[in-house]
């Protein structure tokens, strides 16, 4: 099988001469169709840097990123845009909806924003509501729904036009941790119903237990990597696992569930 | 070190701030041609003629200009709360970094007195050039020729602007600093919390556009039918519905604009650009119904300005350029002697005299029994009514030789009028035509009227072609009759006028104004005496030049104002949407999808005020024609089209200029947030 996405040698170095700050060194990696690939590392060690460049919010130094065979970095105007709103879903750490549209115009805004007919999406989005338990609050202002809802409904906006992979910075970091289950189920029922493509970042073990690979990052590069062995490890012992490794890795700076 | 933070921070307020700039650069430019105006080449010119009304208007000058830093204060207030708001973070980090309160302040008033410099070391310049292009200009359209134009720059004029400009800024400086300066740092740096949408049930909402919608039409109504001009509380009540309808009518426009949400068209942003509006609908609703109001405002001097200006140039027709009171024989022998004679041409008599006759009192000399009759059979109207009235007094009536006048018709390139032995024609001068087209309908039936006792038809249509060139000679009411009746009539008692004409080669050469101004000295050296076009046109000129200035600089002060207040509100809106702009760029919105949007939220930022101060404006062109002007130009339709259609032109112009400016520091603000960076 192709790989979705690959990383290859990515740098990205912030600042110049003085007070230089080497946030990714020389990276690679790749993810599978249908992959939920989860990111740890400590903080500052380049995760969100690493996910920006991928959803080509910030430029990388040097490097590679190929998205379905196209090289990402060198997209421009028009397939820019396609590629921001289309290939890629993002789902932020502090949800990022619209504070003014209601959950509704929230999920429907990629398609108002890429010119597609909402009549075509309806079902979709009947279907994606029910699913993420929003159908209720599709009429609430962000306002007047609970965190969980609004993550749920993020996550909703970022699946309404198919993209091939999901990219997710913390998506649970400002949920607790009954929603952040919620959720997590959620995006793992995607994964394994729809096959959907997650790659996620994540100080959480018992979050990024959800995931079927683990890469761990360290001034910029990887530097270890755990896979679950599914189905024969379950969730709980491949939680037990990651923190294994967190600990002989020695990084008492890992946020530890 | 000091200075350069002054200095770095005063050069970003203005770009940042450029539309505040560029309203500042209007304002100064308004305030020194309005301050200058005495020094334009037509006041000038008219001092001579018009030395008093030239000198009542100049005595107005000052309140006007009192009364523009008054408004132009608020703007500057608001712009620059604004602004101080916008700085708040910054101006806390200096604090908490150890700058004194004291030297805050100190930092905040150089920025401020910096920035005014800039203006006016911009604006000035500006402002002198175009005075003396609209120096030039107006001289070349009246007629004074531009030879004798000299370069003029207004020292009290500068002055006084520099002075009214810094004194304004100041004073909003010092009240916003010291509310800047009191606060505690922690306020400072806190993010101002956004409004909680406290909605009201809709049902309000609803109710509010309703009742905005009926007591606009009332205050339209008032103003239409001349209610409004009957007395002060009248006035007043116009007003205050007015006012109450426009501000309800935007506080319930939320429903409007939510109505159009729901409809959800498959247009790009289409949601989003609405609920954009929407917001600014629901917590600007009264900035945007009083930037509506000065829109209206603006608009209502400048239709007032053209109606006034406009009925001011109509009334008199330019015939002749002199009238000399003595015959043909005298006054050609008097132009001859003195070699003046070469300067004229059409040279004709007018006689006019009042009918005499066998009557022993004079007072039935005219009988229009039959016009009478004819006229009462018509619908009653105030019109009729007061025709009626009139013609019953006309018993007495003044004549004019039928062919002095031909002579004005064939000069005005009208046909000459053919009148039988008993025919007359009814003429009226032009300030006191009435009723026209009811005389002309009763008229086309020849009425049979008698002259001292013997049988006559009035004929034609009512003339009106001024009989001199000065309104020396204005008859309300008169017969023009052929010269042998009109000897006889006037029992050879009559007065005659020579019109006469400045040959039109000696026109071309030195503009109208300049060949009659010459003429008329080398006249009064001579000692022949002359009544000359020019009184007549100073008049009119001064009337029309004083209130298209005066209201122009008027409207342009309101729509100036109104116009920065709806700018300045959506780019502190697109800022605050920030967030929202950054989450749409990821969700791969390009530049030009947003910048597209930002037009469609900006025409509609503008529209909805402009569009409901123009609807408001078009009764109030017509409130103002019923008020303001005499009676008998108020029928005029076509008056009324042409006073809109110059308004919404000009208006027009100043909203498209405004708009492609903000749409331009739009753009630019967009710009900004596309270059590729962290969005945490
Ligand atoms: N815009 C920037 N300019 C300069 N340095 C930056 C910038 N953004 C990130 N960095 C630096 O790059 C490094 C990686 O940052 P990044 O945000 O990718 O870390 P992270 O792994 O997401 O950390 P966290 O877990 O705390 O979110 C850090 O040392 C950070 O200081
Ligand atoms: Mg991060």
């Amino acid at each position: 099988m192709e790989a979705i996405l690959k990383v290859e040698k990515l740098s990205k170095c912030y600042g110049k001469l003085l007070g230089k700050t080497q946030a990714l060194n020389e990276l690679s990696f790749q993810v599978m169709p249908g992959e939920f690939l989860g990111i740890m590392g400590s903080s500052g060690s380049g995760k969100s840097t690493l996910l920006n460049c991928i959803a080509t919010v910030i430029a990388p130094s040097s490097g590679k990123i190929m998205m379905a065979g196209k090289e990402v970095t060198a997209l421009k105007g028009k397939e820019l845009s396609n590629y921001r709103g289309q290939e890629i879903g993002y789902l932020f750490q502090n949800f990022e909806l619209l504070d003014n549209l209601t959950g509704r115009e929230n999920i429907m805004l990629p398609l108002s924003l890429h010119g597609i007919s909402s009549k075509e999406s309806a079902e979709k989005l009947l279907q994606l509501a029910n699913y993420l338990d929003v159908a209720d609050v599709l009429e609430k202002f962000p306002a007047q729904m609970s965190g969980g809802e609004k993550q749920r409904v993020a996550a909703a906006r970022a699946l309404i036009l198919n993209p091939g992979i999901i990219l997710a910075d913390e998506p649970t970091g400002a949920l607790d941790s009954y929603n952040a289950k919620i959720l997590m189920e959620k995006l793992t029922g995607m994964n394994q119903r729809e096959k959907a493509t997650i790659l996620m970042v994540t100080h959480d073990s018992g979050v990024a237990s959800y995931c079927s690979r683990i890469l761990f990052i360290q001034d910029g590069a990887i530097f270890h990597e755990v896979r679950r062995d599914y189905p024969a490890e379950t969730q709980p012992q491949f939680y037990q696992r990651i923190i294994k490794v967190i600990a002989r890795l020695g990084g008492g700076d890992v946020n530890v569930f | 070190m000091f200075s350069k933070l002054i200095f770095r921070n005063s050069k970003r307020n203005r770009k940042d701030n450029g539309l505040f700039f560029s309203s500042m650069l209007i304002c100064i430019v308004a305030f020194y041609i309005i301050l200058s105006l005495k020094n334009q080449d037509v006041m000038i010119f008219l001092e001579k003629m018009e030395s008093d009304a030239i000198s009542r208007l100049l005595s107005m000058i000052p309140i006007l200009y009192a009364v523009t830093l008054f408004l132009l204060f608020f703007l500057i207030y608001y712009a620059g709360k604004i602004q101080l708001e916008k700085r708040k973070h910054e101006l806390g980090i200096y604090l908490i970094l150890g700058m004194r309160r004291s030297k805050l302040f100190v930092l905040l008033l150089l920025e401020d007195i910096q920035g005014s410099m800039m203006a006016l070391l911009v604006g000035l310049p500006i402002a002198i050039f175009l005075s003396e292009m609209i120096s030039l200009v107006t001289a070349r359209v009246v007629g004074l020729g531009i030879i004798g134009h000299q370069f003029s720059v207004s020292g009290g004029a500068i002055l006084w602007t520099a002075i009214g400009f810094f004194l304004v800024k100041l004073v909003a400086f010092l009240l916003l600093g010291l509310m800047i300066a009191r606060q505690q740092i922690g306020n400072l740096l806190a993010v101002a919390p956004d409004g909680a949408r406290k909605q009201l049930p809709k049902g309000i909402y609803v109710l509010a556009v309703f009742m905005g919608a009926i007591l606009l039409a009332k205050a339209y109504y008032m103003g239409i039918s001349g209610q409004s001009w009957r007395d002060f509380k009248q006035m007043g009540m116009t007003m205050i519905f007015g006012l109450a309808g426009t501000l309800l009518l935007f506080f319930g426009l939320r429903v409007v604009i939510g109505f159009l949400i729901q409809i959800k068209r498959n247009r790009r942003l289409y949601v989003y650009n609405f609920r954009q509006i929407e917001e600014a609908v629901i917590y600007s609703s009264g900035k945007l119904a009083i930037s509506s109001l000065l829109v209206l405002a603006g608009l209502g001097s400048f239709g007032a300005g053209v109606a006034v200006g406009s009925a001011y140039l109509q009334t008199v027709q330019h015939i002749s350029d002199y009238t000399f009171t003595a015959d043909y024989a005298t006054i050609n022998h008097g132009l001859i002697s003195h070699h003046l004679d070469s300067y004229f041409s059409d040279l004709f008599e007018v006689k006019i005299g009042l009918m005499d006759g066998d009557n022993q009192d004079k007072e039935e000399l005219l009988q229009m029994k039959a016009v009478l009759q004819e006229l009462e059979k018509l619908p009653k109207t105030k019109e009729q009514t007061i025709l009626l009235k009139h013609l019953r007094r006309e018993t007495r009536p003044y004549l004019i030789s039928l062919s002095g006048y031909n002579e004005l018709q064939r000069l005005a390139g009208q046909p000459i009028l053919k009148l039988k032995e008993e025919e007359v024609v009814i003429y009226q001068h032009p300030d006191f035509t009435f009723g026209k087209e009811l005389l002309n309908h009763i008229f086309a039936q020849k009425p049979q009227i008698f002259l001292n006792g013997e049988n006559h038809y009035i004929t034609g249509k009512v003339e009106s072609l001024p009989l001199v060139t000065d309104r020396a000679i204005t008859l309300a009411f008169a017969l023009i009759v052929p010269d042998n009746k009109f000897e006889t009539y006037t029992k050879g008692n009559y007065e005659i006028f020579l019109n006469g004409s400045l040959k039109s080669e000696w026109i071309q050469q030195k503009g109208l104004m300049g060949a009659v101004l010459e003429v008329n000295q080398k006249l009064t050296d001579a000692g022949i005496e002359y009544e000359s076009y020019l009184q007549n046109m100073g008049r009119q000129l001064f009337y029309s030049v004083a209130t298209s200035y005066l209201t122009i600089y008027l409207a342009i002060i309101f729509l100036v104002i109104a116009n920065t207040m709806i700018g300045v509100q959506f780019l502190v809106n697109q800022q605050k949407s920030k967030k929202r702009l950054k989450t749409l760029i990821h969700l791969g919105a390009d530049y030009q999808i947003l910048c597209q949007s930002a037009k469609k939220q900006i025409n509609w930022y503008f529209g909805l005020p402009v569009l409901i101060a123009l609807i408001s404006s078009q009764f109030g062109v017509r409130a103002l024609l019923t008020g303001l002007l005499p009676g008998y130009l108020q029928q005029d339709l076509m008056q009324q089209l042409l006073i809109s259609g110059i308004m919404i032109v000009f208006l027009g112009v100043m909203e498209y200029i405004y708009m492609i400016l903000i749409k331009h520091f739009s753009n630019r603000y967009i710009f900004s947030l596309m270059e590729p960076e962290r969005s945490e």
